[in-house]
């Protein structure tokens, strides 16, 4: 590892300035859980990193927005803040439950949502559940402040939408009264390891009907990524083993599932039909 | 005064003496040593896994700002004109020599002051190589064309292999041979022959402390700072790479961070001894984690195993063909082949057995001894093949193995008698802890439950030797200088309970003088589940050595007999002031007869034998292969235990560690390149894996030549544990995994090649 500068602006246009839209060597840093590994295998050279945990202040915290229908969550709010915030227990309880999967507490407590989602590593557990439950991020760049769909950052393995001198800071979450959500982490090896599959779910149920869903897999594709198809055919349907394997067999042609180190082609579609279904079954069971 | 019970005595569970220091962060590990003028050593690896080397340019690694300098074989050579090592055969080079064997074999060395900037410089090394086809499988190797080394280089401390020596045109590098009887003749006329091939994958030791190693060479001797398993064979090894007496190589080993057999004999030591000859300055190398899958990991191996069993369930004959998957360079691979060929007929009286083991050389890796020595890959076989034997003939598994287990000591396989082998007890302790008798719910639904059982057994590394010093000083308190090594196994405590309990004294009076081997004795090594039993009479024979000179000293200053006056007042009296010592000595080595090169047949093949039972229970979700393991019994002979808490741990480790490469671990290869070589995509069970029932026992038993009673434990849980898994997931789904690790995947798979019984999809 050779040297490199490590600047800690105090104000975001300072930030922003510091950053540099052609040169892939500067990158911010948030938490530093995932830079900090890749620099260590020296996949990642940087020539310097603009460290933001000096903007926390601004940037970190959990608020409703001033309709109430909506959590803004500051792109530095850390894991730990937001597994252990009530406001967030109480409304999306989906979020801390997916946290008792995901990585250890030492993690939790630097890890930030920012850095998380502009990370795209597709094998992370929060952004198939931001994807479920539309969440928006708020941008800002030279030219000023963007709003796009979380589903929107993600380009690619490991790539997003995002210019290099651009900053998440925040996170817009949506709270829909009478939606259950899920997220279900699908390991192949350890008990404690990255997702084969991860599927994110929240829907409205009505008796035995979804009526309205967003379906979300992870992990077992370059970016996380709405199954719209099979979505389709479980939206309004009532929910028997017919339905649940024809949206399975949906989902399968709708997604090109590749071999990796988790798990092969095959055996990650037949994982597929066999956790999509349960995931709805359980949804439709559970009160939340 | 009251009196005070002595604590720390034979048979007590006191608390591991370190482990104050090590809860506090505290305890010395070579990772944190730094010396003055010292420079790191970073590694450049080959990235083809069978080349000749046509040109390494170093030019723009070298030209980095802070580099000392670029290290090759060639300049390896100019200190150490043979540099070649091991301890079975001399085939290794310090640095690859012309040719590489394995992607990530050692090419050449970055050395800096500074870690990072030998990092960076040795990213710039390039290598071109004419690659060579690479051989990757254990039994392809056997005929291949592929040859890995061109010429066969045994040591000359084995010379059970004088017979390779210069051999030329193949990949076996040991074919040991056991011949008991005539099973062809047997099989002719049993009424039932079973034939059936295992494999087991490779797998790395994965020790939390990755290898490191200081060198310091100056002044005409050679100071080494290692984090090894066995101190007195690296200094006999570095004294013969560098033509000099033991005496001018000191080689001392504060604690490991664990070693499990990977940290045996010579790995960083050698290449990290040139450096610091070659630059007269102290050299450290560090490996990272994913370093570590390139030193050495375990055997893959492929076994073929056939059994001829008369209708009344005796088996009359057996017949053991086991390959060795030995990678690259032979390390103590042929020793494992042995070893745990002896045994591969597993724990039963046969009446004519056929065994041959032969271990080869591949473009992977090395591998060596891991934890169980190649044991747990042979009961893995001859023990799932039990199972499926009971279950063509209608057996009850348990009562098939009682039928035909060794007992009131009748000689194994090589006709070595099994004295003081509870293997009996052991079954009937599984038994009893699974509720054998009882009715087993297998489940009809999604969900299939099973339960297995798996009994083996090893033999330990023989003829082997241990010295220890017991040091009274003219206080009374007391020192032990042994060249065991506490890696976590917690000998520095059993070891002062040994002593203590012969010496009558308090063991928190005892400090263990850690491994230097410019003070300690010679030990063969810590391994092989062999330092209770040889190093425990070791120091027993010390203590009682020093006991006899503390008597000697009463006569000689004319004190009555039975005299009780303490032994400080003894030397005040004889030197007249606190002053003086009571050195006592003791070595070990056990009975040993030489198997007989033709046949394999000895009278005495091992010190002792360790004796491992598992029992499981299993859950299997037929719709996608999950296994859950939610019973899990483990029970060992370990004689008389020393300190009972300490076997307890020892025992669940072991489970834990043959847990990973039951059911996780497997070191995967595309085009001879490793591609999970990290501890992403290289999984060992956490807490999460751990069964929710899950017991470790040892049964009450007595190994008459241990001290106290005592033998081995460090390995003996991992033997059977991976066939009593493949029994029960067999007994869930009514079909055998032949392959380990037992992955969903492949479960799934091997349910739908079954057909019937799968349930698919929602």
């Amino acid at each position: 590892m050779a040297s490199f500068d490590l600047v800690e602006p105090r104000s975001l246009e300072e930030a922003i300035g510091l950053l540099d839209p052609e040169d892939p060597a500067v990158r911010p840093v948030g938490g530093g859980t995932a830079l900090m590994l890749m620099m260590k295998a020296q996949i990642y050279k940087p020539q310097r990193l603009v460290c933001l945990r000096r903007l926390g202040g601004r940037l970190s915290g959990i608020a409703w927005d001033a309709a109430g229908s909506r959590f803004r969550i500051g792109a530095l709010t850390t894991f730990a803040a937001l597994e252990h915030s009530p406001e967030i227990a109480a409304h999306l309880p989906v979020v801390p439950r997916t946290m008792t999967t995901l990585a250890n507490v030492r993690v939790r407590n630097v890890a930030t949502v920012g850095g998380n989602i502009a990370h795209a590593d597709p094998h992370l557990d929060l952004p198939p559940v931001w994807l479920s439950l539309g969440a928006r991020v708020l941008v800002i760049g030279p030219a000023g402040e963007r709003t796009l769909d979380v589903a929107d950052v993600f380009a690619g393995y490991y790539e997003t939408t995002l210019a290099n001198d651009e900053l998440i800071v925040a996170l817009d979450v949506p709270v829909r009264p009478g939606w259950r959500s899920t997220y279900v982490k699908v390991t192949t090896r350890a008990q404690h390891d990255w997702p084969a599959l991860g599927i994110a779910l929240s829907a409205a149920v009505s008796g035995r009907v979804v009526t309205d869903l967003r379906l979300v897999l992870s992990a077992a594709l370059d970016k996380p990524t709405r199954l719209v198809a099979a979505e389709a055919v479980l939206r309004g349907a009532e929910i028997d083993d017919a339905v649940l394997r024809r949206a399975g067999d949906a989902a399968v042609a709708e997604t090109e599932i590749v071999t990796d180190s988790r798990g092969s082609a095959d055996y990650k579609q037949h994982l597929l039909r066999v956790h999509l279904g349960r995931t709805v079954r359980s949804l439709m069971e559970s009160g939340t | 005064m009251s009196v005070r019970a002595l604590s720390g005595r034979v048979g007590d569970s006191v608390p591991r003496v370190e482990s104050r220091e090590k809860v506090t962060g505290t305890v010395e590990y070579i990772h944190h040593l730094e010396l003055p003028r010292m420079l790191h050593g970073v590694i450049f690896r080959s990235a083809v896994p069978h080349g000749r080397i046509r040109r390494i340019d170093v030019a723009a690694a070298a030209a980095v700002p802070g580099v000392h300098r670029v290290v090759t074989i060639d300049d390896i050579r100019s200190v150490i004109p043979n540099p070649y090592y091991g301890p079975a055969f001399h085939d290794q080079p310090i640095l690859a020599d012309g040719k590489v064997r394995f992607a990530g074999e050692p090419v050449a060395v970055v050395l800096a002051a500074d870690r990072h900037v030998a990092a960076e410089a040795a990213a710039l090394i390039t290598a071109e190589y004419d690659e060579l086809p690479a051989v990757l499988d254990e039994v392809e190797a056997m005929t291949s064309d592929v040859m890995v080394h061109d010429e066969l280089k045994p040591a000359v401390t084995f010379p059970d292999l004088k017979h390779l020596k210069g051999r030329r045109g193949t990949n076996v590098a040991l074919d040991y041979r056991l011949r008991h009887g005539d099973p062809e003749t047997a099989f002719a006329t049993a009424d039932h022959v079973f034939e059936h091939t295992f494999r087991t994958q490779q797998t790395m030791h994965t020790p939390m402390e990755p290898f490191v190693t200081v060198a310091d060479v100056a002044n005409g001797r050679a100071t080494l700072h290692t984090a090894s398993q066995g101190p007195s064979f690296v200094r006999i090894e570095i004294a013969r790479l560098l033509g000099w007496p033991e005496n001018r190589v000191r080689v001392r080993v504060p604690y490991l961070g664990g070693g499990f057999g990977g940290k045996l004999y010579i790995k960083l030591e050698a290449l990290v001894t040139a450096l610091s000859l070659l630059v007269g300055r102290p050299v450290k190398v560090a490996l990272t984690m994913e370093e570590q899958f390139y030193m050495v990991t375990r055997h893959p191996c492929t076994f073929t195993i056939r059994s001829g069993v008369n209708a009344d369930g005796r088996i009359v004959a057996r017949t053991c063909k086991v390959v060795w998957n030995g990678g690259a360079y032979a390390d103590i691979g042929p020793r494992v082949t042995q070893k745990a060929g002896f045994t591969s007929a597993g724990p039963y009286d046969i009446d004519h057995v056929a065994i041959d083991s032969c271990a080869v050389y591949t473009n992977r890796p090395p591998a060596g001894a891991f934890r169980g020595f190649g044991a747990p890959q042979t009961a893995w076989a001859y023990e799932c093949h039990m199972d499926m034997i009971a279950a063509a003939m209608g057996l009850d598994p348990v009562a098939f193995r009682r039928k035909n287990l060794l007992r009131d000591g009748r000689p194994q396989a090589s006709g070595t008698p099994t004295d003081d082998a509870a293997l009996d007890i052991v079954l009937d302790d599984i038994e009893r802890r699974m509720n054998w008798a009882a009715p087993f719910d297998r489940g009809s639904g999604r969900i299939r439950r099973g339960r297995g059982i798996a009994i083996g057994f090893k033999g330990i590394t023989a003829p082997t030797t241990s010295v220890a010093i017991v040091n009274l000083y003219a206080d009374g308190s007391c020192g032990l200088y042994i060249s065991t090594v506490d890696m976590g196994q917690g000998s520095d405590t059993i070891m002062a309970q040994i002593a203590a309990e012969e010496l009558d004294m308090d063991a928190s009076l005892i400090r263990v003088v850690h491994p230097d081997t410019d003070v300690t004795p010679y030990d063969m090594g810590t391994l092989g589940s062999r330092s209770t039993f040889h190093m425990g009479n070791a120091v027993r024979r010390a203590a009682q050595d020093a006991r006899s000179k503390i008597a000697a000293l009463a006569d000689e200053l004319g004190l009555p007999p039975g005299s009780n006056l303490p032994l400080p007042e003894m030397l005040k009296k004889k030197y007249g002031m606190q002053a003086g010592n009571i050195i006592g000595t003791g070595s070990y080595i056990p009975d040993y007869e030489k198997p007989d090169t033709q046949t394999g047949r000895t009278r005495m093949g091992t010190p002792f034998w360790g004796v491992g039972g598992t029992g499981a229970e299993v859950e299997v979700d037929t719709e996608t292969g999950e296994l859950t393991i939610t019973r899990l019994i483990s029970v060992v002979d370990v004689g008389t235990a020393i300190n009972p808490k300490l076997v307890q741990a020892q025992v669940s480790g072991a489970v834990i560690m043959q847990l990973g490469a039951t059911t996780l671990e497997d070191m995967i290869y595309r085009d001879g390149h490793l591609t999970n070589g990290s501890l992403a995509d290289y999984k060992i069970p956490t807490l999460l894996d751990i069964p929710r029932d899950f017991v470790n026992v040892h049964v009450d038993t007595e190994q008459r030549t241990g001290p106290f009673g005592a033998k081995g434990a460090g390995e003996i849980s991992t033997i059977a544990l991976s066939a009593a898994i493949g029994n029960a997931l067999a007994d869930a789904i009514g079909v055998h995994v032949l392959d380990l690790p037992l992955t969903p995947e492949k479960i799934f798979y091997a349910l739908q090649a079954a057909g019937g019984r799968t349930v698919t999809g929602a």
